[in-house]
């Protein structure tokens, strides 16, 4: 009497072989672009040698390692200088609310240009955006200003 | 059979393809944000990960490098107006508004290794787009 046995290691048939490697294809892909890159767009200027700027005029953010002190010259509501403290939870809104207010008279590119500058280099990146961020938001053009370090001898 | 061969090929290919820009393994966290966009072009990427190593397109640029160092790097790579047409390196030959370069900066990331990435781009004419987390 003959007993068929089946085997267990059975070979895939080779024509499947196709369609086993297209769905690789698809699943490589489909991981690929998985990766997030929704963000925010940011424009800052090139850095310019323009001694004819009114630079008494420019609004100043600076960031130092406990608060963000804005600097309004000619300031409407009487409060050139505010500092807020850095862990404040209102930080952005109050950031932008002051730069809006700030900004709200002035026309051109040039008197709308915000000046930030960081004097703590540890400074993490998230609050840097959050500051960035509230300044664009209020209608201000960024503009990066590095602290000069003098070595005195 | 020779179809199952072609479609291996083609595999390999994607998957090279892919690999040479892929930045997947490089270990960081966005920052928040909100109103966030899609960018418009995705030829070039900037990453600095958890240990505050820049990449570019994957690739580390140097381990131990400063940041004036990393900044003439990167500059040199994005934009060389020196080089002839084609070579003018990654952002070169690119008309305004495909300049787009990603940054995914690891949100602690202090101000000293971030800085230089965002200048050496703004110098190169580079058009920023931080890839951010939406703020719940």
């Amino acid at each position: 009497m003959n007993i068929r046995r089946q085997s267990l290691l059975t070979e895939p048939p080779a024509s499947a072989t196709s369609d086993i490697a297209f769905i690789l294809i698809i699943f490589f892909l489909v991981c690929a672009s998985v990766e997030p890159e929704e963000g925010r767009q940011q424009v800052i200027p090139k850095n310019e040698k323009d001694e004819k700027k009114e630079k008494t005029k420019t609004i100043n953010v600076d960031i130092t390692p406990t608060d963000v002190i804005v600097n309004v010259p000619n300031s409407r509501d009487g409060r050139p200088v505010e500092t807020y403290k850095r862990e404040d939870p209102a930080l952005h809104a109050r950031l932008t609310a002051k730069l809006t207010g700030a900004l709200v008279d002035r026309a051109g590119d040039e008197q709308r240009v915000v000046a930030v500058m960081c004097k703590d280099d540890s400074t993490p990146y998230y609050l840097w955006m959050d500051v960035t961020d509230a300044i664009e938001q209020a209608g201000g053009i960024i503009t990066l200003v590095r602290e000069e370090v003098v070595n005195v001898q | 059979m020779a179809m199952g061969d072609i479609a291996f090929l083609l595999l390999i290919f994607f998957v090279i393809l892919a690999r040479v820009r892929d930045d997947s393994h490089i270990q960081w966290k966005p920052a928040d944000g909100t109103e966030l966009v899609k960018p418009e072009t995705m030829r070039v990427s900037v990453a600095i990960d958890r240990d505050n190593m820049t990449y570019l397109n994957g690739t580390l640029l140097s381990e131990n490098a400063d940041s004036a160092a990393i900044r003439a790097m990167l500059s040199s790579k994005l934009y060389n107006p020196n080089g002839a047409p084609g070579q003018r390196g990654l952002l070169g030959d690119l008309p305004p508004g495909r300049r787009t370069v990603l940054l995914k900066i690891h949100r602690d990331t202090p101000y000293r290794y971030f800085e230089p990435v965002i200048e050496a781009v703004s110098e190169a004419g580079g058009e920023l787009h931080h890839v951010l987390e939406e703020k719940n």
